[in-house]
């Protein structure tokens, strides 16, 4: 089992819902386990906005300090590669979107030499529905982040809207994407309101965080 | 179509596209980036022009240069970068100029903060920019409505030759939710331009394209004759959206983001036994301001709710008048009221005028 953990993706692929979650099930094997929000250009829906509700969980948030959480400055705590180092703690890392998102891993790498990292696809977002999508980003977000990456995570939703045809359908073109990359696929994510879908891959039930009271 | 989920931003980006547009020119401000962000991956798929200009000043102009040869051309930004805008933006509506412009509004005034707000209302329907004009303003609540009011836009542009506004703000611009969009619009149908569009005058008289003349009196009929026009808009393009207002006692007005939370607040009172419905202007211009006058014949209190100062406040009194009256509840800033909030506020309103 590795150290960290790091889930990067494109905008809006799920990173930080699928991040949250893997803490949250990380921690239910583990006393110490860190997430840090090391998003450094989504402005709102961030792990950062959820920071009381992890913590009661028992999980050490790291995020940009005071009133600079609410902006979308390249801040990333210095505590991040602290954690990243501190062998007691299992450490997820929620990365931000698209290019100059994950430029960020490329930073932290002298600290993820025992690191796990995913690459979050939802095959019902712009620029990752087809193999061909998804290879093109696999291989752009590698390159910039100076890093290989290990796993891909098949994470097709519609949000509430989600249906299990629609996690097969996108399992399938992430499955066949991992043959061509030869990438396995680290699990297939199933939102905890489907309850009766048989994945090829491993399931990950997650509850969903990123959510609107309207 | 199948479903997608996207954000607010790719969701006007991607309808702009199958609306016809193949230009864009833009500046990054949050919390909009994404919209560019995404035109600079797609355009060039589509034969299209993606330009990173370096000023919301240069931004404008180039759109008023595009939008001389009539094709279908965008922009994006936020509240600071529109003010940036304005000069341009009046120009383009003197000089009868059809592109779309979108606002995704963000805490002000001055450099405020990267948080939702409305407080951009005035500026886009009572003028912003210098001299008599208006723009057509079209203020989404949804993803999906965001994609349909973008085509919308553009087909109002070339339809009134005028600029067209999205009136968006940080949330819906930011939120991702399930969407359908529509085909692609065969660029061979769209509108003609010929008549005054700015395609080489090879034998032809040449076309001219101005915001400007000397002559006080041929101004002045310029000006007249976008009088008509915004009458004839005034006319013809009011939309507006009634939730639960049939037996409603009390209703609620609200645009874009906050109508969205209103509906919630509508139906949290629904269960209380509370006779609450939702009045949504979906065009702030022209305002429906006759629809909204129409329902203090059987409404007892009016509940604006907004996040700004009281904004579009004004346009509700305007409607209404003194015939019934007229609450308002408002979060600033950056910060957005949360339903349960607004109901409350609107159970002290009720309970002080029992």
């Amino acid at each position: 089992m590795s150290k960290n953990y790091v889930f990067i993706g494109l905008f809006g692929s799920g990173k930080t819902e699928v991040a949250i979650n893997y803490s949250i099930f990380l921690r239910k094997q583990h006393d110490k386990v860190a997430i840090a929000d090391v998003d450094i250009i989504s402005p709102y829906f961030r792990t950062r906005d959820v920071v009381d509700l992890l913590e009661k969980k028992g999980i050490k948030v790291i995020t940009p300090p005071g009133a600079l959480k609410y902006a979308d400055l390249p801040i990333v705590s210095g505590a991040v590669a602290g954690f990243l180092q501190n062998k007691e703690y299992k450490t997820v890392l929620d990365v931000g979107g698209e290019e100059n998102g994950v430029v960020v891993v490329g930073y932290l790498k002298p600290y993820l030499e025992d690191a796990e990292i995913s690459l979050v696809v939802n095959t019902r977002r712009p620029f990752t529905s087809t193999v061909d999508g998804i290879i093109k980003t696999y291989e752009q977000l590698s390159k910039i982040a100076k890093i290989k990456i290990d796993y891909l995570v098949s994470n097709t939703n519609l949000s509430l809207e989600t249906t299990k045809e629609i996690i097969l359908e996108g399992e399938e073109i992430v499955s066949k994407a991992s043959e061509i990359l030869e990438v396995p696929v680290k699990f297939t994510v199933v939102p905890d309101f489907i309850s009766d879908v048989e994945t090829k891959y491993p399931k990950f039930k997650i509850e969903r965080f990123m959510k609107m009271e309207f | 179509m199948e479903k997608v989920m996207v954000k607010g931003t790719e969701a006007i980006g991607e309808a702009a596209i199958r609306a016809g547009c193949r230009h864009f020119f833009g500046y990054p401000i949050t919390p909009q980036s994404e919209l560019p962000e995404y035109m600079s991956k797609r355009l060039p798929e589509v034969g299209g022009v993606f330009l990173q200009t370096e000023s919301e000043v240069a931004t404008v102009n180039m759109l008023y240069g595009a939008a001389c040869t009539g094709t279908r051309v965008m922009t994006s930004t936020s509240s600071p970068g529109f003010s940036l805008m304005m000069e341009g933006v009046s120009y383009m509506a003197c000089a009868q100029l059809p592109a779309v412009f979108v606002n995704v509004v963000r805490g002000g005034p001055g450099l405020g903060d990267i948080q939702p707000a409305q407080g951009d209302y005035w500026q886009a329907t009572k003028g912003g920019g210098h001299g008599d004009y208006k723009l057509i303003v079209l203020a989404p609540s949804t993803v999906q409505e965001a994609v349909d009011l973008t085509v919308l836009a553009f087909d109002l542009a070339d339809k009134y030759r005028t600029p067209t506004l999205i009136l968006a703000d940080g949330l819906l611009g930011q939120m991702m939710e399930p969407v359908t969009f529509p085909e692609f619009r065969d660029l061979s149908t769209l509108p003609d331009h010929s008549s005054w569009a700015m395609t080489g005058a090879k034998d032809r008289e040449p076309h001219i394209i101005t915001s400007f003349d000397i002559d006080p009196y041929i101004l002045e009929k310029m000006n007249l004759e976008l009088v008509e026009k915004y009458k004839e808009i005034e006319k013809n393009e009011v939309r507006w959206e009634e939730f639960m207002t049939e037996d409603a006692e009390i209703v609620i007005t609200a645009f874009g983001t906050v109508a969205r939370i209103a509906k919630s607040v509508v139906e949290m009172a629904r269960k209380d036994g509370i006779k609450v419905g939702l009045f949504r202007p979906i065009t702030v211009w022209p305002y429906p301001y006759e629809p909204l006058k129409k329902l203090t014949e059987k409404v007892d209190l009016f509940f604006d709710v907004e996040m700004n100062m009281g904004q579009m406040l004004e346009d509700v009194k305007l409607a209404i008048g003194d015939k019934k009256p007229v609450a308002f509840y408002s979060r600033m800033g950056g910060v957005v009221p949360t339903p349960t909030e607004i109901y409350e506020a609107l159970k002290k309103e009720i309970g002080r005028r029992v």
